[in-house]
């Protein structure tokens, strides 16, 4: 018997119970649509959470520290630096140093919003981030020219009304500990643009001096920071450990690689997504359970017919594969129908999500940043998962038509006629 | 004339329950080709336990069947299915049509399992029905139809694959007197138009009466075999 013959008369036959067929194919239909939507959601959440790691961090550039966290920070020495600058893949390389117990004080003795002073070479800093650098007011000073300070945004005012500083203003650096402390007078250079974004580039709480400014302030040449820039993001974990390679004792220094930590975290959500996405296999596997029942009572209720059927001259073969054939169907329509359902839902669920955290979100950041880039979940339909979840609810079906059209087809003739 | 079907020293029982209840015990005659072979006996007699195991519906316990020089017993299960597609048509007491298919379709269904092209096997189907005079109801489903028009129908299904015995059980048994006697004529003319070969399993004797020969049944056994003068049907 033909495959497309059987194919039709299992379609006629579900034709027949329609409202039986239709609650069966729901199951697949909501198990279906769970895995669809948790995976679109599912991605396109880890891809918002990547998004936003890559705007904290600049995922081409590490974050060269000395020493490690069990022996305590330590200080870079100039011709480590050099060393550094000469590692096989970094692009560009630039160390700062930053300041302890620093304060900065306003012409009216007023103390800064900067959090944390660092000294720089200014042309290397602006060259590697030229984003974090642009000045809102003023100009990014020469390495050259020393005594200057270039302040981040909010290290400018006290709160959104209150301006401490201006470009042009001398402002008094604290260093050290009072009594002991060394003061300068410094020019305000130029006022950065917000940046925004939270991380560890976000440059909004600090303020920048000429490394040999700093260096007056500490009396030594020393740094505590080297970021380096590798020149193909691919390789930062090579690059970091080639920069790990320059010291001689691996624990005087610690090389943090965005990549690195972005790719575990992308691992973790994936397997959270994937353990989401299980749960809701335990949808289907039900309805799997359903189509069993419903194709057992189906068969004890077609018992004389398949009698007919085998008295005829079928196979039991053929009688297998006419309730196969309806299972899968009842997959294949299940599965299309939840496809369609699934993307439906995740786009309202991503919908309702999305102006749930931006209703949370707007209170706490409204303050901060001018255009507050707001959290959003995109469904994202990967055609591999999509795929995946229509083979499975096929196989779902036939599985568990299987022990049912086994059944049928396993029915002796002689009796089956005589059902009544 | 050629023997077409075989029966030898068959012999089927039953367990039913603890107790095991004989249906053939020994059970020995031929088919020949072309002819009415009438199987009559009283109910209980293993009318249909024969029946059954002449169409390779089931297996003897002993003894040997063959049809059309196959020995039923060496055949697999797939090749018995394929011998009932391919040389046996079964008409039944109750009909047997699949409910939900039209007339047209009912008796298709044969050449649909053997394969047969949809609209050959419709063609073939509809040809069928219009010589049991039912060209008007081949759009009907089994429901609409008459007791009579049913087993015509049946009838039809039991040809189409063009089969070399026709096995009929109580073929009258579910029509009136009248009815009854139309299928009887309607068997009596396709033998003779056509050569078919039936086998009539009956208990009514004015039908046996009808066919070339009689195999009186009782008990399981063969208790006679009656030549008959055919009787005049027309």
């Amino acid at each position: 018997m033909k495959i497309s013959r059987i194919i039709s008369i299992a379609w006629e036959n579900m034709k027949q119970r329609r409202l039986r067929t239709s609650f069966t194919t729901l199951g697949v239909v909501i198990g279906i649509t769970a895995i669809i939507g948790l995976a679109s959601l599912g991605e396109g959440f880890r891809l918002e959470i990547r998004d936003r790691m890559q705007q904290g961090f600049e995922l081409d550039i590490l974050i060269v520290i000395p020493g490690s966290f069990t022996t305590g920070l330590g200080e870079f020495e100039p011709q480590e630096v050099s060393r550094v600058r000469n590692v096989s893949g970094a692009a560009s390389v630039t160390p700062l140093i930053t300041l302890p117990r620093t304060r900065l004080l306003n012409e009216e003795d007023e103390p800064l919003n900067a959090l944390t002073v660092a000294g720089v070479n200014f042309k290397e800093m602006a060259q590697m981030l030229p984003e974090r650098l642009a000045p809102l007011e003023g100009s990014v000073p020469s390495p050259e020219e020393n005594n200057t300070v270039v302040l981040g945004y909010k290290a400018c005012f006290l709160n959104e009304s209150t301006r401490l500083v201006n470009v042009g203003d001398n402002v008094t650096v604290q260093f050290g500990a009072a009594p002991y402390n060394v003061t300068k007078k410094l020019k305000v250079a130029a006022i950065l643009e917000k940046s925004g974004t939270s991380g560890i580039t976000n440059f909004d709480y600090w303020a920048f001096m000429p490394a040999n400014t700093t260096f007056n302030l500490v009396k030594r040449e020393v740094y505590n920071i080297i970021l380096v820039k590798v020149a193909d993001i691919e390789e930062s974990e090579e690059v970091g450990r080639n920069v790990e390679a320059v010291f001689d004792n691996p624990y005087s220094v610690s090389v943090l690689v965005p990549l690195a930590f972005m790719r575990q975290v992308d691992r973790i959500l994936n397997i959270v997504q994937i353990f989401l996405m299980s749960i809701a296999s335990i949808s289907l596997l039900v309805a799997g359970i359903g189509i069993m029942n419903i194709m057992t009572v189906s068969v004890m209720e077609r018992t004389r017919e398949i009698g007919i059927l085998k008295a005829i001259g079928a196979k039991s073969r053929t009688v297998l594969t006419m309730f196969l054939a309806e299972a899968m169907l009842i997959g294949l329509i299940g599965g299309l129908i939840g496809m369609l359902t699934g993307y439906g839902i995740s786009y309202g669920f991503a919908y309702g999500l999305s102006n749930l955290i931006q209703s949370q979100q707007s209170s706490e950041v409204a303050y901060r940043t001018q255009n507050p880039e707001r959290l959003s979940i995109n469904p994202v339909f990967s055609p591999e998962w999509t795929v995946i979840a229509f083979v499975f609810a096929i196989v779902i079906c036939v599985v568990f038509g299987l022990y049912p059209a086994r059944k049928a087809a396993k029915l002796d003739p002689v009796n089956a006629l005589r059902y009544e | 004339m050629a023997k077409i079907l075989e029966v030898r020293e068959v012999q089927k029982s039953y367990q039913i329950g603890k107790i095991v209840v004989p249906a053939l015990r020994g059970v020995s005659f031929d088919v020949e080709e072309g002819e009415v072979l009438a199987i009559f006996g009283p109910s209980g007699s293993g009318k249909s336990t024969l029946l059954h195991l002449m169409g390779g519906l089931d297996r003897p316990d002993s003894g040997e069947i063959v049809v059309d020089g196959d020995s039923l017993q060496k055949l697999p299960d797939d090749a018995l299915a394929e011998l009932r597609l391919s040389k046996i048509g079964f008409v039944f007491q109750f009909f047997n049509l699949l409910p939900r298919l039209t007339a047209l379709r009912n008796v298709e269904l044969p050449l649909t399992i053997a394969g047969t092209p949809e609209k050959q096997g419709l063609e073939k189907a509809a040809s069928l029905l219009k010589l049991m005079g039912l060209e008007a109801r081949m759009h009907h489903r089994p429901f609409e139809l008459s007791g009579g028009e049913q087993q015509r129908v049946a009838m039809a299904r039991a040809l189409v694959n063009n089969p070399k015995i026709v096995l009929a059980d109580e073929p009258t048994g579910n029509l009136d007197t009248k009815t009854g006697w139309e299928i009887v004529q309607l068997m009596q003319k396709l033998n003779k138009e056509k050569g078919q070969t039936f086998v009539i399993i009956t208990h009514d004797p004015h039908v046996a009466e009808t066919a070339d020969r009689m195999i009186f049944l009782k008990d399981g056994l063969v208790e006679a075999v009656k030549e008959a003068p055919r009787r005049n049907t027309q």
